[in-house]
């Protein structure tokens, strides 16, 4: 409606001078009769809002599409009344729509591709891994215990890769069921026994009761090597141990992963989450990217988990996860 | 003698598994025209096949499925893809097992001897029923028993693991680190100090068999098994 009216107010004033200047060259003429001047004014202005009234009416609905905003890509597709200018605005977004779809349907393709590029690369890679991997298994020296940690660090990071990129695609890509939480637990830390033994940090468990938990094991695995591969990377003294802790609380499954190493400083705490922030510890420590808890925070978001993280300096990090 | 066919594009993997196979006294042969897979099947007819899903020309489960339509052998398949999605595809398409890439000689061996088994029967076992013997000492893995001049001693798990990798590399020092490795599995998990334990345990069993002083620590480094039983006796 008041569109409409800004729309017209030219209209008006233009007709309300002309109106004035027709009086004017008529009183200039001698003509002085004011009450037929007026009755014809009126009969004029008259005619002037029926013609208004006339036009917003068939034009409603053309109005009221702009002056609403879009809530939606599709939602432009209401019904409009069969007049020039509304079906002129109809094509118009239609065709504008068609095009912005082809564009993004482009990008959407391009994208798609560059995941399953990605996909692709890391599963070659873990070829010329394996090999490294069975070529120093039997072999006992120093230098081949530091290939295979070198080879580890590869593993870690092409695993890395191929989770980042599969979040995006996350709802087509888990799968959940019923799990035994210390088996899990287990069996990933047992895949990470050889930076246990480095490190010379072991495990220790305590788990009250069978705790099952509905979960998926591929991205619940992926979550836990990150927490292990922090708690054993930020814990620098020898013949510590890394505590998990597994209970019932309320409805909830609790999984506690505690280490006993430097800890995180409490100006870094609130940050830990976002991408790329390696905070203090990254700086003194090698291979940090950022990554790491960013991820495992998109995932637990994913999943429905909750996690929750303490730490003391210089006591070590907790880290729940609230299944 | 069982034969086993390889499926797998890249050659070096082949060799490795070629001559760790061998070692376990199976005849290996190699698919080396990938658009001829089954032809070659049919020729060197094996008892089992390893087969790697991404390959030129064709994948994996197509193979399979023609392997399949022929033959009723064991076929594991080889693969980056841990999915779980990937894994139901191979079962799906007729294979028996899934082993994913980066994997260790032991599991390869190890699903193979089942899946041996299991298609041929005790035969099979009893193959590969695998002993090691220095000097005399003969240890069986698979029964977990220790023999040396007629006396048979039986072992622990976690302790004929640890002598399995002591006499495999006798003579030579086998680091702490690599042992912890060795014997560390889902269930056992194994510090310092356990290790240090079982070392006094196995000692005790060798000790048994009137082999003393046999296993040296090396400070700083890890353990030796030296074979000075033959001058004692």
């Amino acid at each position: 409606m008041k569109l409409f009216f800004r729309e017209q107010i030219l209209l008006i004033i233009f007709y309300l001078l002309q109106l004035l200047v027709i009086s004017f060259i008529y009183w200039l003429d001698g003509y002085r009769n004011l009450m037929i001047s007026l009755y014809a004014a009126f009969l004029s202005g008259f005619l002037l809002i029926g013609y208004l009234f006339i036009r917003y009416m068939t034009n409603r609905s053309f109005y009221q599409r702009l002056e609403k905003p879009l809530t939606s890509m599709e939602d432009f597709s209401g019904d409009l009344q069969p007049s020039p200018l509304a079906e002129g605005l109809q094509r118009l977004l239609k065709s504008q729509f068609r095009l912005y779809k082809t564009d993004l349907h482009n990008y959407k393709y391009k994208l798609e591709g560059h995941i399953q590029f990605i996909n692709q690369w890391v599963h070659q890679m873990k070829t010329p891994l394996s090999v490294i991997h069975l070529m120093i298994q039997d072999e006992d020296d120093p230098r081949f215990t530091a290939i295979g940690d070198e080879l580890d660090r590869l593993k870690k990071g092409l695993e890395m890769v191929l989770y980042t990129a599969r979040l995006d695609t996350f709802d087509r890509d888990f799968y959940v069921e019923t799990l035994d939480l210390q088996k899990v637990v287990r069996t990933v830390t047992s895949s990470q026994k050889r930076l246990f033994i480095r490190s010379r940090v072991f495990p220790n468990f305590q788990f009250e009761g069978n705790l099952s938990v509905a979960t998926d094991e591929k991205w619940l695995s992926f979550v836990l090597t990150q927490l292990i591969t922090n708690a054993v990377r930020y814990t620098v003294e020898e013949g510590r141990k890394i505590y998990f802790h597994g209970y019932q609380r309320g409805i909830n499954v609790v999984l506690e992963v505690r280490d006993e190493g430097v800890g995180i400083p409490s100006s870094d705490l609130p940050r830990i989450f976002d991408p790329y922030f390696t905070g203090q510890n990254g700086r003194n420590f090698q291979e940090s990217t950022g990554m790491g808890l960013y991820l495992v925070k998109q995932i637990c978001e994913k999943l429905g988990h909750r996690i929750e993280i303490e730490s003391t300096l210089n006591e070590g990090t907790i880290v729940r996860i609230i299944i | 003698m069982f034969k086993i066919l390889i499926i797998e594009d890249d050659k070096q993997l082949v060799s490795l598994l070629k001559e760790h196979l061998y070692k376990f006294g199976y005849d290996t042969k190699s698919v080396d025209d990938f658009a001829a897979v089954r032809t070659q099947f049919e020729e060197y007819d094996p008892h089992l096949v390893l087969l790697d899903v991404n390959l030129p020309k064709f994948d994996g489960y197509y193979w399979c499925r023609q392997i399949r339509s022929i033959s009723t052998c064991p076929i594991l398949f080889i693969s980056a893809r841990e999915g779980k999605m990937d894994q139901v595809m191979a079962l799906e398409n007729g294979a028996d097992d899934y082993i994913t890439k980066p994997f260790d000689y032991e599991i390869v061996t190890a699903k193979i001897n089942s899946q041996l088994r299991r298609a041929y029967g005790t035969y099979a076992s009893s193959q590969n029923g695998r002993t090691t013997t220095v000097a005399g000492l003969t240890l069986d893995v698979e029964r977990m028993s220790l023999t040396f001049s007629g006396q048979e001693i039986e072992l622990s798990h976690t302790e004929a693991k640890i002598l399995d990798e002591l006499m495999k590399r006798a003579e030579r020092v086998v680091s702490r680190d690599r042992l912890l490795e060795k014997i560390w599995d889902d269930q056992a998990f194994v510090d310092d100090n356990t290790l240090n334990v079982y070392i006094t345990r196995v000692r005790k069993k060798l000790a048994s068999l009137e082999i003393t002083e046999a296993l040296q620590t090396i400070r700083g480094q890890g353990y030796r098994l030296l074979p000075i039983w033959e001058d004692n006796k």
